[in-house]
């Protein structure tokens, strides 16, 4: 076992560094980009075209030093905690359905804290999740076929926290939580054929879940039919549309959005991808595609190179949060899929998931440094 | 084990990569498809979306003569247009208008605080003044602007009114021309667009776009300004003369059934039309009006009959003892006492009913109501305008003797002067009728070219080109010598007919002294080119006689047009006095004491020239016996009876 604890200390800045350059171009394009999209909501709100881009130089700054200090950390050291980190994670979960402590934010009680220090319980759920799967998922790997025995319990793992956070409620996280959860089983080993029967049985959730919240089913015919009501639900789908489209091959250039003024709702969150596509045209918005391509190919290789199954796993898990994230926020932002309300991962304005997913990627780089990627 | 596993790990691994992979390929294909594809839909309503339009619009088609004289035209007058997102201060910018417009200040402050993108003030701020306009400009305050507009104005003041109508605030066309031509003179609608943000807020960064307004293109007409102003000249003096209830004048082209003159009174300024009752601007007498026609009817029952040959104007004779007896009712000469043995040219130039009657009865019903069909009685004739009456017949199993012989002169039928002079221009052309025209075409407001010629339309050959010769012949004699002599105009060949018709009152019966005279007249009557009616409701202090009211004024229009058209004088035409070697001597009749109204019986082969004001007559020149020529002018003076 000490075998793999041990890297090469010949070269101690030995690491992807295709990863981490990538990481930082899109670090510096989102911060630039939120500026862009945020300046005239900021200005109007706040009087100050900078407030939202110096918050997000902060966070940003912090999450770099997440990431210096991630990239010291040998990964297993978290999975020596993954279990307490779940449970912490859960009982917070849990904690914001106590009266006065969860703070309601755009219609979900989602956050937990007092203001500039107030985090979202789901996000650190899902690398909590992701941790303990990379701690349990290889010792109970042979019982994983077991439906009983292997499936169900870790099964039950997802949907535990998934539960608590569709009561928040945060579809869009929740979808991602599942997913990556799945996910990881599925790369354990899990039986496909559970998978399908699952599959089947999510559907049939899918339709209660839609039937138990109607603004759920408008989304659903917004999306199908955009036009037809442009002024509420196929709103934002038509104004993201109204950005990327004039945006053409080049772009309007930087800083040149029409729809940030107003038009676009929070153009520097959900749909910054669409301020990028207008401001940068098509060139930018595939340019921005292939760094996340670069990203998630990355953390697949690290994933297949890794030194161990644990260290795979926790790769994967990591890569497969941004990548989920990456692909339904862009999916709606171009009018793919549904409107989800996911934010677009070192891109969007948002502190807390910023420095998360730096930190996430942190953990990522340190799982590189022990992997035999040629 | 473990190392099976560890190969399934990577397999799947491997898989999901894959699939990842395809799907940003999906992803990058769907963004190239919104940016490059369908972009420009996309655009075309993003703009919408972005842009805030200020209208600019269209220049309305002018209206012009046949010549290109404009007869409407417009006026730079632009309106207040404000975007209350832009404006800073409502409240000092609601104070600053009320000292330009009329608008108080709570009025102007709902314009400014509106939550609308662009809004227009409404009305207090449309068709500004150039002073206002400047004053606005002046201001220089953020989110006012002014959109360029016009007004109509008219040239020619009241003139022709009736028919050109008027265009409302928005110079929409409401009534005439503007009206049944509103498309065709209102252009298209431009705009000013500036983008502005979600909040209506302009964005100045960005150019405003400018979509240039399509001016209406000018409306075309068959009148002549030159000779409407001569024709609404004459009314406006017989307006003044005579007080009448109403009076309307036409000129049209017999060869083509152009319409060149049109005029209606009680009149009109278009730009005031507010300021009549409607009765006034609806009402387009010469197409609206319908009434007995009198006399002037006389010339489809001669030119029916001769059509027919079935008199010789000249060879046969007619004699009139002054009534005849139809169906067991008399109908009355006008004339007291009858006009004696006379050829059916003196019939004509006499208007003489019984002679009339008598030529109706050689028609027979069937074939004189044909006639009055074929001339186009009893339908609309189909002019352009709005407001046209088709007039009333006598319904064929109502034909009784005697409504063929009230018919034959112009009695118990009831038409249009548009029909009348329409009909009569059939019967002195050669005998075709044409739909009468008042709109000639449309021509391109940007390169002047006609973009559609109307052309005139042949409906019907009525009669031969001899038998209209013989009616030319007939009315020219008519003017020379009969009791249209106030038409003649010396060196041209004026035919005519003078019309008196009863006025049926509201309770079915004829009225006292109220009659509609009127003068059918045409020159030159050998080639004619100009046909004039005229019709006097009601005249006052005066004769009611078409022979005395309006032979003149149709007389003055004939020769006034003539000259102003440089018409050659004719030679060879009848001379007004001197047809005959032995010149009929007339002994004056005694008219002292005769009242108003049956000074008419006496004009069979004199002129009255009547003065004064009263009903009866109290003194005469020259004196009762004296022998003068037939067709001379007794000048009689009127007074009160006692």
């Amino acid at each position: 076992m000490n075998k793999k604890r041990e890297f090469d200390h010949t070269n101690k800045l030995r690491m992807d560094y295709v990863l981490l350059t990538a990481v930082l171009i899109l670090l510096l394009i989102g911060v630039l980009m939120v500026y862009s999209a945020s300046s005239v909501w900021s200005d109007y709100k706040f009087g100050d075209e900078f407030f939202y881009l110096k918050r997000q130089m902060l966070f940003a700054i912090a999450g770099l030093i997440g990431i210096w200090v991630m990239v010291k950390i040998p990964y297993f050291k978290w999975v020596n905690w993954a279990v307490v980190i779940y449970i912490a994670c859960f009982v917070l979960l849990i904690a914001l359905f106590i009266p006065g402590v969860g703070i309601v934010r755009g219609g979900a009680k989602s956050w937990i804290g007092v203001g500039a220090f107030s985090i979202q319980p789901s996000e650190f759920m899902k690398l909590g999740l992701i941790l303990l799967f990379a701690k349990l998922l290889p010792q109970n790997q042979h019982k994983l076929p077991n439906f009983l025995q292997g499936f169900m319990p870790m099964l039950l793992l997802i949907l535990l926290p998934f539960g608590l956070i569709m009561l928040q409620p945060d579809l869009g996280t929740g979808v991602v939580f599942v997913l990556s959860g799945m996910l990881l089983l599925f790369i354990a080993g899990a039986k496909i054929s559970h998978f399908i029967g699952l599959a089947s049985l999510g559907l049939v959730g899918l339709a209660g879940l839609i039937i138990s919240a109607p603004y759920r089913i408008s989304r659903i015919q917004a999306f199908l039919n955009p036009w037809e009501d442009p002024l509420g639900d196929g709103f934002q789908i038509i104004q993201s549309l109204y950005a990327i489209g004039p945006g053409g091959l080049m772009g309007l250039g930087f800083g040149n959005s029409m729809q940030k003024y107003f038009y676009l709702p929070e153009p520097q969150t959900d749909f910054i991808f669409s301020v990028m596509a207008e401001e940068l045209g098509l060139i930018g918005g595939t340019f921005i595609l292939f760094l996340f391509f670069i990203v998630v190919w990355r953390g697949f290789l690290i994933a297949v190179h890794a030194q161990d199954l644990s260290a795979s796993l926790m790769a994967f898990g990591i890569t497969s949060l941004i990548m989920i994230q990456v692909m339904i926020n862009i999916s709606v932002v171009i009018g793919l899929i549904p409107v989800t309300g996911i934010t677009l991962p070192l891109l969007s304005y948002g502190g807390s998931s910023l420095t998360l997913t730096l930190l996430s990627l942190g953990i990522l780089l340190n799982i590189s440094r022990y992997a035999t990627i040629k | 084990m473990r190392r099976i596993a560890a190969i399934t790990v990577r397999k799947r691994l491997t898989a999901v990569f894959l699939l990842i992979a395809v799907y940003f390929i999906i992803m990058v294909c769907r963004l190239a498809y919104v940016q490059l594809i369908s972009a420009d839909e996309i655009i075309e309503k993003a703009e919408e979306l972005w842009s805030r339009d200020i209208p600019l619009y269209a220049e309305r088609g002018k209206i012009l003569d046949r010549n290109g004289e404009v007869l409407v035209d417009n006026q730079l007058a632009p309106s207040l247009a404000v975007v209350p997102r832009q404006i800073d201060n409502p409240e000092s910018v609601a104070e600053k208008l009320t000292d330009i417009i009329p608008i108080s200040k709570e009025d102007a402050l709902d314009h400014l605080t509106k939550v609308a993108a662009v809004e227009i003030i409404h009305p207090e701020g449309r068709k500004l003044s150039e002073e206002q306009a400047e004053q606005i400009r002046m201001l220089n305050e953020p989110g006012i602007y002014l959109a360029q507009d016009s007004k109509r104005s008219y040239p020619h003041g009241e003139q022709l009114a009736h028919v050109l109508g008027f265009t409302g605030i928005d110079n929409q066309g409401l009534m005439g021309l503007e009206l049944s031509y509103d498309d065709e003179l209102s252009g298209e609608q431009g705009a000013l667009s500036f983008f502005s943000d979600a909040k209506g807020r302009r964005l100045s960064q960005l150019s405003n776009r400018y979509k240039p307004p399509e001016d209406g293109n000018h409306l075309s007409l068959t009148i002549d300004a030159e000779i409407q102003s001569i024709v609404e000249r004459e009314l406006d003096i017989a307006e003044a003369k005579y007080n009448p209830d109403g009076a309307l004048a036409i000129v049209m082209d017999p060869d083509n059934g152009k319409v060149l003159a049109m005029a209606s009174r009680p009149n009109f300024h278009p730009a005031e039309y507010q300021s009549v009752s409607p009765e006034i601007y609806n009402r387009n007498l010469p197409v609206f009006s319908t009434y007995e026609p009198g006399s002037t009817f006389k010339i489809i029952t001669l030119a029916s009959a001769l059509e027919e040959k079935l008199v010789d104007l000249d060879q046969d004779t007619y004699y009139d003892d002054g009534d005849i007896k139809v169906g067991g009712a008399t109908l009355h000469c006008w004339s007291s006492g009858g006009h004696g043995s006379q050829t059916y040219l003196e019939v004509a130039e006499n208007s003489c009913n019984p002679g009339f009657v008598s030529l109706g009865q050689m028609l027979g019903e069937e074939r004189l109501f044909t006639y009055i069909e074929e001339f186009g009685f009893g339908e609309k004739t189909g002019i352009d305008l709005q407001g046209e009456s088709k007039g009333i017949m006598f319904q064929e199993e109502q034909i009784g003797p005697v409504e063929l012989a009230t018919t034959s002169f112009g009695q118990g039928v009831s038409v249009t002067p548009i029909q009348q002079i329409t009909a009569v221009s059939a019967a002195i052309n050669g005998g075709y009728l044409y739909e009468p025209q008042i709109v000639n075409g449309l021509v391109d407001p940007v390169t002047g070219e006609k973009i559609k010629d109307v052309e005139p339309v042949m409906k019907e050959r009525v009669i031969s080109q001899e038998t209209s010769e013989e009616v030319r012949r007939a009315l020219e004699s008519v003017v020379a010598k009969g009791t249209g002599r106030g038409a003649y105009v010396d060196g041209y060949r004026v035919g005519g007919k003078t019309g008196t018709a009863q006025k049926v009152g509201p309770d079915g019966r004829y009225l006292e002294n109220n009659h509609i005279v009127s003068f059918m007249g045409f020159a030159p009557a050998d080639d004619p080119e100009y046909v004039v009616y005229v019709a006097i409701d009601n005249p006052k202090e005066t004769v009611q006689f078409g022979g005395v009211v309006t032979a003149p004024i149709v007389g003055t229009i004939i020769g006034d047009t003539l000259r102003a058209k440089d018409v050659p004088k004719r030679e060879g035409g009848l001379e007004k006095e001197y047809q005959w070697t032995d010149v009929p001597m007339v002994e004056v009749p005694d008219l002292i004491g005769e009242s108003k109204n049956n000074l008419r019986h006496y004009l069979n082969n004199l002129s009255l020239d009547v003065q004064g004001d009263g009903d009866t007559v109290i003194s005469q020149s020259p004196k009762r016996g004296e022998k003068v020529e037939s067709g001379s002018t007794i000048r009689v003076y009127l007074g009160d009876s006692d």
